[in-house]
């Protein structure tokens, strides 16, 4: 890509002079232009189908609606709003036991001891591990009749549990999963935020008679404040956006009772099962509008925060 | 690092484009789309299936006749769909032959253009003998008097029975739906931790397996006014029927979301006394490599019900040509090739069921077969009906309305209110497409 | 199953003076730490165990534990000849994507941590939000009429959409905690402010880089969305082809664990050895020092 620049030193020097001076936006252009590039025609393009009843094919005529399917979405109790429920509970329930289970490992992995890196490597393991064969190994694991979760319970005699057979089951099972996935995640952010707290404030306390709870409630855990913005707002993005993990184990449309249609299952199913390009594209909006205002909502009071 | 390396980064302005090109580059080795007038290399997709297995297989030798150089690119079912809507959306150039399935998507994909009109090309293609194909799967192929597709393999309504179990409860191989559950009843009590009767209870998926219980109790999916008529009297008998079976006689832990690889590993770890699946399916329980009770399992005719025995007796997959393929006369040569009297009777003997009426009347055609299965085939494609879910643009959907009850029924709850509430919001879909 | 941690497991804090409890404690924790990992590594050896059986013993959990190991799994995986194409395809996009997006992730995360430009970051961060799904159409129109769709191109494109905005964040965040200093230092010792950038800042994010770029290549090689309708038949990545095992007529779980296993195998490796960086990647921005 290299190109010398001939000329006389004088015109090379004015010229370096001239990238020098403009070398923030020469740096941070091209990525954002890729990006921008990307972005913009999908959202265009989204905007635009919401607005039609696009249906069956993108190519066929399609006639102009106005705001037809955002108001056919918006009144939809029937699967709609389950599913806006549905990714809420599951993105709440997960991050709410991510964040807790996350917490105790840190604590528990904080202080030195002996093979401390390779329990860090351990529990790296479940989150860099590919999702989709994650959610496979999973899926087996809880077949009602051949997957190892029952027979495991047999041996402390606990009746077989359908998992993700049953519609009261599924929910809880996928984040049980999650759970799995990314408290590990959770635990090393909050475990680096940790090593970042001084022993002597501690020690004060200590010394001050401070039990070990109180120690943790009014000196650790605000210090603590910042990483576990960070953790949320992370997990919170993905969380809502679950995909690869409720496609292997339930197919599209999320079982018999739509039991794990969460909002990205609900407008994958509108995309390739009903054709429905009009309405999935007004849900994707919707969808794409309101993680812009937990994001929003979320990163608002941490001002200078970068995200 | 001079500023010369550096100018590179300045480039790197249209850097965007750059690695566009480069990585255009790259897909050399991709096959790319076809430009145009036929190129030499076909793109051929197909879905995960013994006869894809077979014909990939043989596809050098096609490529040695022709000097067409064929890529194959092989899916799972629901990934092919989705393959087909974003590929065919956008106008596509890069599928010439394409596998699908004519009930799921043959009305969209017909309504929406993507596949070729080949009319002239099966009339006038001789020896070859497009009158070979059974009626019904020919139907299911054509669109509004179009032929669109060549059907390449065929299924109908199979039930496989367990006839040790039978035979420890004296009973007869059942023949009327009171037999089967009375059959199922008897298996279940008689064995502890044996289910009666395993079949899909996921509600898109037992649609299909319910199809032959709704027309053999006299119901149908949309009456000839093109009206909603699953909340008929006979419907709401055969949606309790089939509840009641899973309900009372299924395996301990019922889940409401079995297809047919759950329901077949029961069956095929010798956990139920019966099992009512496609006839395709029979290697699952057959083949002593993934089943625990080859030896035992026995195949008999769909029971009668009220209305007679009529299990759905269909064209599963079919061959199509994509009406925006650069590459028309090479993709149908193709689909010549792979269904030629000669490649389907190969494939047949390999135990995939086949549309062509002579290979079914060749003894060489079924002998490799299982000779009850090959006679409970037979008998199937007398009475069969030839459609196994309501015939709409919007299958997936329906599928969903319509397989609502069935769950309701499994569940152990009112299957007649779920039918009533399936009923309106299936007439709605059906108004929506008129 | 990992709910059975007793609260006793809050107080890894230093023991309090009771002498008995300092005997107990350690032995305590051990037991905890072992049981934590035991809860994170069990399922993956379980799939591991489960690539290494029958399909008959699969479906028999009395043989849970007690089996005779076979290879077919793998042979059959890896006599479909076309998988080592699918781990080199994974191989080959997640390398490209990853360079290319350092190649334009560095230098803008640089200037937007120099400059503060929070609000151009923000566009790129966009990238991270917007749901997958709503790209996958349009996408293929665009891509399809460029005649890209089938190579590696497009989805090595796709993958960068998605790796910038991690290379950005992370460097980013390496970059604020780079003195501003050293790049005064630079100037005042005559190099050109991008010189600066390239002579002296650079060779100093060498880990900052290594952990983007280890990070990047993780999120590539697990992409799923984008390759499902993506890739071509020559360009097919490992997380699509895991499905080819689920087959019209069984679904050959054996073969699918062997395929999981192989997938999951080099970013095992990767996090064995790239383990210090991951972490770190993951904390940016977490800990400003």
């Amino acid at each position: 890509m290299a190109t010398t620049v001939q000329g006389a030193p004088g015109t090379r020097e004015r010229f370096s002079q001239w990238l020098n001076a403009h070398r923030k936006w020469l740096f941070a252009a091209p990525a954002m232009i890729f990006t921008a590039l990307l972005i913009a025609f999908p959202i265009g393009w989204t905007l635009y189908l919401s607005l039609t009843d696009a249906k069956g094919s993108v190519r066929s005529p399609k006639g102009f609606v106005g705001i037809e399917n955002y108001l056919s979405i918006l009144s939809d109790l029937n699967r709609f709003w389950p599913a806006v429920l549905r990714t809420g509970a599951f993105t709440a329930g997960a991050l709410a036991l991510e964040l807790a289970l996350g917490m105790m490992i840190a604590l528990l992995l904080w202080r030195p001891f002996r093979g401390q890196r390779w329990a860090r490597t351990a529990i790296l393991l479940p989150f860099v591990a590919t999702p989709v064969a994650v959610a496979m190994m999973w899926r087996l694991i809880f077949e009602p009749n051949i997957g190892f979760a029952n027979r495991f319970l047999s041996w402390f005699g606990i009746p077989a549990q359908p998992w993700l057979s049953d519609p009261t089951t599924t929910l809880p099972t996928l984040v049980l999963v999650d759970v799995w996935e990314f408290t590990p995640m959770v635990a090393l952010i909050l475990l680096a935020g940790l090593t970042t707290i001084s022993e002597d404030v501690e020690e004060a306390a200590r010394i001050d008679g401070a039990n070990a709870w109180q120690r943790f409630w009014s000196i650790t855990l605000p210090l603590l404040k910042p990483v576990v913005l960070v953790a949320v707002l992370l997990r919170a993005i993905d969380a809502l956006k679950t995909f690869d993990l409720l496609y292997v184990t339930k197919g599209q449309g999320g079982g018999s009772f739509h039991e794990a249609e969460t909002l990205n299952i609900f407008v994958y199913d509108r995309t390739f099962k009903y054709n429905d390009y009009g309405l999935a594209s007004a849900a994707l909006i919707i969808f794409f509008l309101l993680i812009l205002v937990i994001m929003w909502f979320l990163t608002f009071r941490r001002r200078g925060a970068k995200l | 690092m001079t500023q010369a390396k550096w100018t590179g980064t300045r480039r790197s302005f249209i850097a965007a484009s750059a690695a566009v090109a480069g990585a255009g580059a790259l897909s050399a080795c991709g096959g790319g789309g076809g430009g145009g007038g036929d190129s030499t290399t076909l793109n051929v997709t197909l879905a995960n299936h013994v006869w894809t297995d077979l014909i990939t297989k043989k596809i050098s030798e096609f490529e040695d006749d022709t000097g067409i150089t064929v890529t194959v690119t092989q899916l799972s079912e629901d990934q092919l769909v989705d393959n087909y809507k974003v590929k065919l959306n956008a106008g596509s150039k890069d599928i010439d032959v394409m596998m699908y399935r004519p009930l799921q998507v043959g009305k969209l994909f017909g309504q929406s253009g993507y596949l070729l009109d080949i009319s002239d090309k099966v009339g006038d293609a001789g020896d070859w003998n497009w009158d070979d194909f059974q009626k019904g799967p020919v139907e299911l192929t054509t669109y509004e008097d179009q032929t669109v597709g060549v059907p390449i393999i065929t299924e109908s309504e199979m039930v496989y029975f367990r006839k040790d179990l039978l035979k420890a409860s004296g009973l007869d191989v059942p023949t009327t739906m009171e037999e089967l559950e009375n059959a199922a009843k008897t298996i279940k009590e008689d064995n502890s931790g044996t289910a009666g009767i395993v079949m899909r209870s996921q509600a898109s998926a037992a649609v299909t397996q319910f199809s032959g219980f709704l027309y053999s109790f006299g119901g149908t999916w949309i009456d000839d006014s093109g009206n909603s008529a699953i909340a008929s009297a006979e419907a709401k008998e055969a949606y309790a029927f089939y509840g009641n079976l899973l309900h009372s006689y299924g395996p301990d832990q019922m889940s409401t979301d079995m297809s047919w690889p759950e329901a077949s590993a029961i069956f095929a770890q010798g956990n139920a006394g019966f099992w009512i699946d496609a006839s395709s399916l029979y290697q699952n329980v057959y083949d002593p490599e993934k089943s625990k009770i080859a030896d035992q399992v026995g195949f008999t005719p769909f029971p009668a019900g009220p209305d007679g025995s009529k299990p759905y007796n269909v064209a599963a997959w079919a061959l199509a040509i994509n009406g925006e393929s650069p590459n028309q006369d090479n993709a149908w040569k193709f689909i010549q090739w792979a269904t030629s009297p000669e490649m389907t009777l190969e494939i047949q003997k390999e135990g995939v069921p086949s549309a062509r009426t002579s290979v079914w009347d060749d003894p060489a055609g079924t002998e490799s077969y299982p000779e009850e299965l090959a006679e409970a085939i037979a008998k199937n494609a007398e009475n069969g009906v030839g459609y196994d879910r309501p015939r709409v643009n919007g299958v997936a959907q329906a599928r969903e309305i319509v397989g609502g009850p069935i769950v309701a029924g499994i569940s152990g709850g009112d299957s007649d209110a779920a039918a009533d509430d399936a009923n309106a919001q299936f007439q709605e879909l059906l108004d929506g497409e008129k | 199953m990992t709910t059975t941690l007793p609260t006793r497991s809050r107080a890894p804090l230093a023991p309090r003076k009771k002498p008995a409890r300092t005997k107990v404690y350690p032995v305590v924790r051990g037991i905890l730490i072992v049981l934590v990992i035991l809860v994170f590594v069990l399922p993956l050896a379980w799939m591991v165990m489960a690539s290494f059986k029958t399909n008959v013993d699969i479906n028999d959990t009395s043989k849970s534990f007690i089996f005779d190991p076979v290879l077919s799994n793998y042979t059959n995986v890896f006599g479909n000849a076309n998988y080592g194409q699918f781990v080199f395809n994974s191989f080959w996009v997640a390398l490209w994507a990853t360079g290319l997006s350092l190649l334009l992730g560095v230098p803008a995360a640089f200037a937007m941590s120099r400059f503060n430009m929070q609000k151009s970051a923000l566009t790129v961060l966009l990238a991270r939000i917007i749901p997958g799904i709503s790209l996958l159409v349009p996408w293929y129109y665009v891509f399809a009429n460029l005649g890209l769709v089938g190579g590696y191109g497009v989805l090595i494109l796709s993958h960068m959409f998605v790796l910038i905005p991690i290379s950005v964040y992370i460097m980013m965040s390496f970059f604020d905690s780079m003195p501003l200093e050293l790049e005064e230092a630079a100037l005042v010792d005559g190099l050109t402010p991008i010189g600066a950038f390239l002579r002296i800042l650079l060779p100093l994010s060498v880990p900052g880089i290594a952990t983007a770029g280890i990070l990047s290549f993780i999120f590539s090689w697990n992409n799923f969305m984008f390759a499902l309708v993506l890739s071509g038949a020559n360009t097919k990545t490992l997380p699509v082809a895991v499905f080819d095992f689920v087959s019209y007529a069984s679904i050959d779980w054996g073969a699918i664990m062997a395929a999981t296993v192989v997938m999951t195998l080099p970013i095992v490796v990767i996090a064995v050895i790239g383990q210090k960086y991951i972490v770190s990647g993951l904390t940016a921005g977490a800990t400003k020092g």
